[in-house]
């Protein structure tokens, strides 16, 4: 049934005519109840000129001079008229005729036919009962309904959002839909229930790229922040110390130990193995290999080579090739096992630089002998996964929960991990003065090309910043704008957004005053052009004597590529575009030392 | 809650401590070690005999090197696979014995492709020897000159094998099952064309069945092998034998019910090789040892000057030294009681003399399994129990009781005199010196005078509730069935059978109740049975991803601060506070959104938890750490859904 719905609502859609899937259903009555023409007004039919849907044209070719409102020209039936002319026939063979593609054809040949011709309205109680019908026709309708009456952008009033303007649709009309789930849903139902379809609607808010702070920013805030579980943290730590004796002695025994829980362990695991090498054995300090799995390029070759340098004899070459390297070092834990098993101890060894599934199998390979003590962190939830069973036997773990709480100071890069996240361009060298630095060792004119193009981005942000069509980097302007650009594709977004997570009754009212909108709304869809065009730059560097042909200016900007101080974009139009990735801010600073 | 939970997380690390810190570390470490023995030679005895088998194939093979085909031994391993104990034996077997033969093993890891395969096989199998012995380098360097070769041609190997004159190459494939089986196909076609230059012999891990190997081959493949079949001992029959010598005569100490039902459940349900049943009987016993200071009463020449005091403090608190106190006072012992209680020298003698008797109590109640499974053996149509599921029901005091023992007692009673003979020798056969046990010896001679009388009439005697004598009967009595049982008369020698049957089951019944006692009611259990669940489970079967959603979304069980700690009256409400660490805040924000989430308004919820008061630079870094450990974390990824959109990857609980 659904799916017959859905295909009549296709073909009614292809023709350029308000869908209705109900649409016989009302002409039936509609027949019967020979209605007189009313003209009733919605106000909310105004919005209906947002969406460039073919209900627009619709009402545009009808005689009828006063603005309808779109929600009745929405499931009006357009055929009525030769409806009402055949009215003295039996309308009960229609009725009696229940394929609904038949029906959704017959009234699209009636549409072709009739033509031009006006579409008349309903009255009130024609209204009524199609409402009732499209009541229970299922949500999909309801949710386009909803999106036609507040097309206005918008966020629903129990999404977190601050800047919560009291925009949307009038209070009255809005449907009581609980935007959080029901308490105490276990575990399951909740992963269904945040899942279902329809049921993810988030707001279309865009986050101010100026939220997210830049290295400098970051280190500067993180080194101020004192957390104030520092003791806390520092009791957890200490609890965690009174194990080393037993790890000690589980390491003694053949085990190898594996450290999970929340929080850097790097700190705990430190202090650990000077523990170990405080503890002065019967044969003489054990040696202690430790390796930073985190650390960007890391990989088996590595750990091989650090290993291979306590292992084997000075002078001894290792080979170039990891599994000959791992076999080397085997034959030499094989025949020559050190006095006291070596330490290696590995951090994050489930980071993605080790994940490979030979990385962990040479790993468990070296751990399985006896000459070697393996102990590893494991900062993700689902570490035992990179294992199967004979990787597990090799391993030889033994688990141990040392939640820590400490921040992953130097596991992680914050501010990049962040940024592709996001979808920022997150691979930009380190800000801007890692520009700043890479032109220094530029040409002059290659200098002077960079310049232009800040000069030139600044200067085309600022002039269309004016005309508010620029997603400039202001907190107010942005959701508006998106709303502008997302608008048709989301209509959803607008009318229920559960899914952001609530504050909780801790929100603070919405007091940002009301803008206006008529400017963001009669913005053009497609995003706002950002940068320079391509064009543009290179005649003004021609004009600047900074290059003398296109090749020439191409070579320059291939620099600037390559240190991903530009991004070239593709506009509406198709024109290519070229944008240096930085906030304002930044790109004045950078003018500032150019010139 | 929270403060109940946070001492359970963290009691399993202090008890172990405990034990560092009393205990000086003598004593433990020698018995612990003493205790091993058994179990590592029975270990290596496991599959010696497959072992012997296998390389006494490899010298057949090595010995007629005319056939064509390539001899292969398919070792079936069952579930157990890859048998990497079963390789090493065998290397360790082949160290012993000086043959001319290399051992190369290859895994479905080795290359997904045959030249891949070729290299690491040919890498191997030269890279070996050649960093053993090097007076042979020279010349080998010296004739490759000629031609240079490339790294998979099996060329290489045939020169290192006529140079070595080595007579046998031997390929061990590990996980048949995961190669690709057109790849094994060609492998092996390629080794049957090589094979009149290479002396190649395959072994092959099987995991499944023969059938399945050779559908998977290709004909051509096949008719290259001729195969020999081993089998492996399967892994629950290693098991037993592990028991086996865990729970012999002279074992140090036990394992209670909860710790050895849980290894055996593991072990059957997940984990199917022995390595991982040893580790767990392993830290059982190093937790025995290290984590409880009592156990230094189990050190055979401990001396009372070695204890130091606070051991028999800690002695007196144990559950069963109170119990046996009570039991003692019950009875107006009063005395008894009160010099232990204040006479540390006394109590030490108790403690030993403690000990010993629950020992060799322990040790009857071995010897009664063992019993009952040789009358399950000896009964005919019997199910003879697992050796380690009667060890759990019987440390745990369960299977004295038991309907399985009940059913076993009315059974013996019925058998006929044929089969209680045999029943008879096979206790006996025990020889278990036990008082109750031994009556059976008379038993047997009565037996086995009556039987010799009766061997004339050659049929068997039998007892009175065998079925076959007694009838049933059914009348019809006033339109209503009566059952009636009827005894058939019985013979004098029927019934003094009958006799010498109740008097053997009375003393099994007598010999079952003293030996099948729950061992938590014997004096210092503690001691010499360990039955702690705590940092077994959490050291083999950690639960990671529970433990970080714990620690993020109630961080008040970890760090047990009062800034954080959920108020009595509105626990739900109050999870969410801004003194909590951003990551936890971040997290629970993330819990209760959908799939996809938007950065922004996550911002602002962030923002709206933390507080105004708190500088907004401050609370960005913080959420923007938060986020970025989340996504390292693996909760959440980027998407290209939507802009400025995240998706949630990790949902709690699942």
């Amino acid at each position: 049934m659904a799916k017959r719905r859905r295909e009549v609502e296709e073909v009614v859609n292809d023709d350029l005519t308000p869908r209705k899937t109900r649409r016989s259903a009302i002409k039936d009555i509609s027949a019967t109840a020979s209605s007189p023409v009313s003209h009733a007004e919605t106000p909310s039919g105004r919005k209906g000129i947002l969406r460039g849907t073919p209900t627009k044209a619709n009402g545009t070719a009808s005689a009828d001079p006063t603005p309808k409102s779109l929600r009745k020209v929405l499931f009006s039936t357009p055929a009525k008229h030769g409806q009402d002319e055949g009215d003295e026939e039996t309308p009960t063979a229609t009725r009696n005729d229940r394929s609904a593609r038949r029906k959704s054809q017959r009234t699209l040949q009636k549409q072709v036919a009739d033509g031009e011709e006006s579409e008349e309205e309903e009255d009130a109680r024609d209204e009524a009962v199609a409402a009732a019908i499209l009541g229970e026709a299922g949500s999909d309708i309801d949710d386009d309904n909803d999106a036609i009456q507040v097309a206005e952008p918008s966020s629903a009033p129990d999404t977190p959002s601050k800047s919560g303007k009291p925009r949307g649709r009038p209070k009255g009309r809005r449907r009581e839909r609980t935007p959080s789930p029901p308490p105490d849903l276990p575990p399951h139902e909740l992963y269904f229930f945040q899942n279902r379809a329809g049921g993810n609607k988030t707001s279309a808010n865009t986050l101010a790229s100026n939220l997210l702070l830049t290295h400098e920013d970051y280190y500067a805030q993180v080194t101020a922040y004192e957390d104030p579980h520092e003791q806390d943290v520092k009791r957890l730590q200490q609890l965690h110390e009174r194990g080393f004796e037993q790890w000690r002695f589980e390491l003694e025994e053949g085990f190898n130990l594996c450290l999970y829980g929340y929080g850097s362990k790097r700190a705990l695991v430190m202090e650990f193995a000077e523990h170990v090498y405080a503890q002065v054995g019967e044969r003489g300090k054990p040696g202690i290999v430790i390796v930073n799995g985190y650390t960007p390029g890391v990989g088996i070759r590595e750990v091989l080579t650090a290993l291979g340098g306590v292992l084997l004899p000075k002078g001894v070459k290792m080979p170039a090739q990891p599994a000959a390297m791992e076999d080397m070092l085997l034959s030499a834990l094989a025949e020559a096992p050190p006095k006291q098993p070596l330490l290696l101890i590995i951090h994050s060894l489930d980071h993605p630089n080790l994940r490979k599934p030979a990385t962990q199998a040479t790993i468990a390979r070296l751990a399985a002998k006896p000459g070697l003590n393996l102990l590893a962190t494991c900062d993700t939830p689902h570490f035992p996964l990179l294992w199967d069973t004979s990787l597990t036997r090799h391993l030889h773990f033994l688990y141990h929960d040392t939640t820590t709480f400490q921040p992953y100071r130097a596991e992680f890069d914050v501010v990049e991990d962040v940024n592709a996240l996001l979808g920022r361009s997150g691979r930009r060298l380190g800000g801007k003065d890692g520009v700043g630095y890479v032109l220094k060792s530029l040409p002059e004119n290659a200098r002077n090309l960079f310049r232009i193009l800040v000069a030139e981005q600044l200067v085309v942000a600022d002039s269309e910043g004016d005309a508010a069509t620029i997603p400039a980097y202001d907190d107010s302007d942005i959701d508006a704008d998106a709303e502008a650009i997302l608008g048709d594709s989301d209509e959803e977004a607008a009318a229920n957004q559960q899914s952001t997570p609530s504050r909780r009754g801790r929100g603070r009212p919405a007091k940002k005053p009301a803008k206006a909108k008529s400017a963001s709304l009669t913005k053009p869809v497609v995003s706002a052009p950002q940068g320079v065009e391509y064009r543009t730059l290179y005649h003004k560097a021609v004009e600047e004597f900074v290059c003398s042909s296109e090749l020439n200016f191409r070579t320059l900007l291939k620099e600037f590529h390559d240190h991903q101080m530009v991004e070239s974009r593709k506009d509406a139009g198709g024109t290519e575009r070229l944008v240096v990735p930085f906030r304002r801010e930044e790109l004045e600073g950078l003018l500032e030392e150019l010139v | 809650m929270s403060s109940s939970q946070r001492s359970d997380l963290q009691s399993d690390a202090v008890s172990s401590h405990k034990g560092f810190k009393v205990l000086g570390l003598h004593g433990g470490r020698h018995i612990e070690k003493a205790g091993r023995p058994g179990e590592a030679s029975a270990l290596d005895n496991i599959n010696s005999a497959t072992v012997g088998e296998i390389s006494s194939f490899l010298d057949e093979a090595g010995h007629n090197q005319e056939t064509s085909r390539i001899p292969a031994g398919i070792i079936i391993a069952g579930p157990s696979a890859p048998h990497t104990s079963l390789a090493t034996q065998l290397a360790k077997h082949e160290n012993d014995s000086d043959s001319n033969r290399i051992f190369v093993t290859l895994s479905s890891g080795s290359g997904s492709h045959l030249k891949a395969i070729l290299k690491t096989l040919i890498q191997k199998a030269t890279s070996r020897q050649s960093a053993l012995d090097d007076e042979t380098d020279e010349v080998q360097t010296t004739k490759q000159k000629s031609t240079k070769l490339l790294s998979y041609d099996l060329q290489l190997l045939h020169d290192f094998v006529t140079e070595r004159h080595l007579q046998q190459v031997v390929v061990t494939i590990d996980d048949t099952e995961a190669f690709d089986s057109d790849l094994l196909s060609e492998l092996i076609e390629l080794f049957g064309y090589w094979r009149n230059r290479i002396p190649f012999v395959l072994l092959l891990n099987l995991a499944t069945s023969v059938d399945f190997l050779q559908q998977r081959l290709t004909q051509a493949a096949v008719k290259c092998l001729s195969g020999r079949l081993f089998d492996v001992a399967p892994s629950s029959d290693v098991l037993e034998q592990v028991l086996d010598a865990v729970t012999s005569s002279d074992a140090p100490s036990y394992l209670g019910p909860i710790v050895m039902g849980a290894a055996l459940e593991r072990q059957s349900d997940y984990i199917q090789s022995i390595d991982g049943f040893v580790d767990a009987l392993q830290y059982a016993y190093m937790s025995n040892f290290y984590a409880n200071p009592l156990s230094l009463f189990l050190k055979p020449t401990l001396v009372r000057e070695e204890v130091p005091d606070d051991h028999f403090e800690a002695l007196r608190t144990t559950n069963s030294f109170r119990a046996w106190a009570r039991r003692l006072l019950d009875k107006n012992r009063a005395t008894e009681v009160k010099k232990v209680l204040q006479d540390n020298g006394a109590l030490f003698d108790l403690a030993r003399r403690g000990i010993g008797d629950g020992r060799a109590t322990l040790n009857g109640m071995m010897l009664a399994v063992t019993v009952v499974r040789t009358l399950q053996q000896s009964l005919p149509n019997t199910f003879v129990s697992r050796k380690s599921s009667l060890y759990v029901q019987a440390m745990s005091g369960k299977l004295a009781g038991s309907a399985m023992l009940r059913a076993l007692h009315l059974t013996v009673r019925k058998v006929p005199s044929d089969t209680a003979v045999k029943i008879l020798q096979s206790v006996l056969a025990l020889s278990i010196e036990d008082r109750a046990l031994s009556e059976c010896a008379d038993v047997a001679t009565e037996l086995d005078e009556l039987v010799r009388a009766q061997a004339e009439a050659g049929k068997p005697l039998r007892s009175e509730e065998d079925i076959r004598n007694s009838t049933l009967r059914t009348t019809v009595h006033a339109q209503k069935v009566e059952l009636s049982k009827h005894k058939t008369s019985l013979s004098q020698q029927d019934k003094d059978f009958t006799a010498l049957l109740r008097r053997f089951t009375d003393i099994l019944t007598r010999f079952f109740s003293e030996t099948l006692v729950n061992p938590k009611t014997l004096l210092f259990n503690e001691i010499f049975v360990y039955d702690l669940r705590s940092p077994h489970r959490e050291v083999f079967t950690p639960r990671p991803r529970h433990a970080i959603e714990r620690a993020l979304a109630s961080p008040h069980d970890y760090l047990d601060c009062e800034c954080c700690a959920p108020d009595a009256e509105e626990r739900e409400e109050a999870t969410l506070a801004a003194t909590q660490p951003g990551t936890a805040i971040l997290y629970q924000l993330y819990l209760e959104s959908g799939s996809l989430i938007n950065a922004s308004d996550l911002w602002q919820a962030f923002q709206a938890v933390m507080g105004e008061e708190r500088e907004e630079g401050q609370t960005r870094a913080l959420f923007q750490r938060a986020l970025a450990e989340l996504r390292a974390l693996g909760m959440v990824k980027s998407t290209r859904k939507r802009v400025d959109h995240i998706a949630k990857v990790a949902w709690r609980g699942l």
